[in-house]
């Protein structure tokens, strides 16, 4: 379904380093970090704020280029992708699911679903199919037709959820999934992540800060200064 | 229609209407001015495109007769007449003068012809007969409307009382109106009694245009002759180079502000909304259903527009007509098809304007 082959690595990093040049002296966000993620997988990237970790998920995402070492996506290294090409990866292989929801405001919740199917090029009665199927699977279908406004922050993470999950892609990146919400809502979340990545193979990648989120993880990979500590 | 490019247009209610406002406040324009073009076009020259003159005789070097001048004597209208194949000759006498009612003084085209021969005279009449004798004037519909005259009224035109005795259509220059007297009161008022500006004449079926035009011209080489389509397409020519360009440049200055307006509001929705872009872009939406969000929005708002400007249009333009009679709107459908049209057009080059700011959209605002 998602095209995985479980012989590859979803994510490999190869002494990634990513260097700032602003108008002030350089910085270094994330320097020499190497680590793999396998399908099926749930990895934690643990550390505090401006450890590096946002960086890191961009990079694996192709949405920046690292200034330094390798990420290999699929096999194959980023770099070596297309723009057209990672855009596609990106709408039918990747989810993301950020630390504010980032649901669009003006469309329902299924609309919000909906959106990311036509960029993988399904029909409409594919996309409405496909969204029904991932409100009901995920227990709220009832939000269906409401906006994010209306919606409590639980129940914006759900959705983000559905949305991510939504091209059933070979990786999920979350960048502080629990982080607006209340400690019960955080672990509900971070356990139907889990599920789904058992359930669909799709290898997860979390950032997050919350060492409690450890015990979800099959792995807990530590962030420190943009380098990578042992776990 | 896509639900994002219309929630997101709809939320902000006020900005929309003002938006849609000023579209169609540019487009109602523009339906005006080219009504108006084609109002004056028509009206110009209908004098000339609904008489029955075969030829139009001139002095030399003189083409038409809205900013031309010719001045042709008794003497050549008799030499006229002996032509072969000319069968009749009708003076005409053009002149501005003025009318006064109730103090007030206002410049018209008077026209003086011989109504027994039947050519110059009114195109059309709307109320009331033409005129049969000197004292008599027939005045044109949107300038007895603009001055509240009527048949039975009665008027003074320099030293002379005259009657109004019918009012008359396609008689409206916009910027002047044709009124009709006889041609003998009109040389009487200038006091040259054998004066007249042009002659229209009938030939004889038998003998070829060309072939009396040759004969005019050869016998006769003070005067211009030129035949009916002629000297119609010498009229518009001329009538075109005159104002009616500054509509057309005015209208085109709608046009552009249209475009600005448009691209303002659909760059102030891309910059407010930036953030969408940005995670839409992270999702992977490819930049083409970006830019087709922006188009449909530009064409979302540029159709509405189209359809509130209609709606205004007619009832202003009735109003106009009302409270300006010589102000002559003529509108077509495929006018007014082909301004709603270029209205879409230019909704086009308005959101290609606002497109470039997609570009600088980056993923990581995603992550901000």
């Amino acid at each position: 379904m998602n095209g995985i082959n479980f012989s590859v690595p979803v994510v490999r990093l190869d002494r990634v380093t990513k260097t700032f040049n602003g108008s002030g002296p350089p910085t270094t966000a994330v320097r020499e970090v190497s680590f793999e993620v396998r399908p099926g997988e749930m990895v934690l990237l643990l550390g505090p704020s401006g450890s590096g970790k946002t960086t890191l998920l961009t990079l694996i995402a192709g949405l920046a280029q690292p200034t330094t070492g390798t990420i290999f996506l699929f096999g194959k290294s980023v770099e070596d992708y297309p723009a057209a090409a990672l855009q596609r990866i990106r709408a039918e292989r990747v989810g993301f699911i950020f630390q504010t929801f980032l649901l669009i405001d003006s469309l329902t919740a299924a609309e919000n679903i909906e959106m990311v199917l036509r960029f993988t090029g399904k029909r409409r009665a594919e996309r409405s199919r496909k969204t029904r199927e991932l409100l009901q699977d995920l227990g709220i279908e009832y939000l269906a037709g409401r906006f994010p406004r209306t919606m409590s922050q639980g129940e914006k993470q759900r959705v983000a959820i559905a949305r991510a999950a939504a091209n059933d892609g070979a990786l999920i990146i979350a960048d502080e999934p629990t982080g607006s919400l209340e400690t019960k809502q955080g672990f509900d979340i971070i356990r139907l992540l889990h599920r789904q990545a058992k359930a669909h193979n799709a290898a997860v990648i979390v950032a997050s800060h919350d060492l409690r989120l450890k015990e979800f993880a099959d792995r807990t990979l530590r962030l420190q200064d943009g380098t990578m500590a042992n776990s | 229609m896509d639900m994002y490019a219309v929630r997101t247009l709809r939320s902000q209610p006020l900005r929309l209407a003002l938006t849609i406002g000023g579209v169609s406040l540019c487009i109602v324009l523009m339906f005006f001015l080219l009504g108006v073009y084609r109002g004056v076009a028509d009206g110009s020259v209908e004098y000339i495109r609904r008489n029955d003159a075969d030829l139009w005789v001139l002095q030399k070097n003189a083409s038409n007769i809205l900013r031309g001048s010719s001045l042709v004597s008794a003497a050549q209208a008799d030499a006229l007449a002996s032509v072969r194949g000319v069968r009749s000759v009708s003076p005409v006498l053009f002149l501005l003068s003025t009318l006064k009612k109730e103090g007030k003084v206002r410049t018209i085209f008077l026209t003086g012809y011989e109504p027994e021969k039947g050519l110059g005279g009114p195109p059309q009449l709307v109320q009331g007969r033409t005129v049969r004798a000197d004292g008599e004037i027939v005045l044109d519909r949107s300038f007895a409307l603009k001055f509240g005259f009527k048949p039975g009224d009665e008027v003074d035109l320099q030293d002379y009382r005259l009657r109004v005795v019918g009012i008359s259509r396609g008689t409206n220059a916009f910027v002047i109106q044709y009124a009709f007297v006889t041609l003998h009161f009109a040389r009487t008022l200038i006091g040259f009694p054998g004066l007249a500006t042009c002659f229209l004449v009938k030939t004889d079926r038998a003998t070829g245009l060309n072939e009396v035009r040759g004969r005019i011209r050869s016998e006769l080489p003070g005067l211009e002759v030129y035949d009916h389509p002629e000297f119609l397409a010498n009229n518009i020519r001329e009538m075109k180079s005159g104002f009616l360009p500054l509509l057309y440049t005015v209208a085109a200055i709608g046009a552009v502000v249209l475009t600005a307006i448009l691209s303002l509001l659909l760059s102030v929705n891309i910059l407010e909304r930036r953030k969408d872009f940005a995670i839409l872009k992270t999702l992977g939406s490819p930049m083409a259903f970006l830019w087709g969000l922006v188009v449909k929005q530009a064409m979302l708002i540029a159709s509405i527009s189209n359809v509130a400007a209609l709606l205004v249009f007619f009832p202003l333009v009735q109003v106009i007509e009302r409270i300006t009679p010589e102000v002559s709107v003529e509108s077509s459908v495929v006018q007014i098809l082909g301004v709603a049209a270029a209205v879409e057009a230019m909704s086009l080059v308005s959101s290609l304007v606002s497109i470039r700011r997609l570009r600088r959209i980056y993923f990581l605002e995603a992550f901000a």
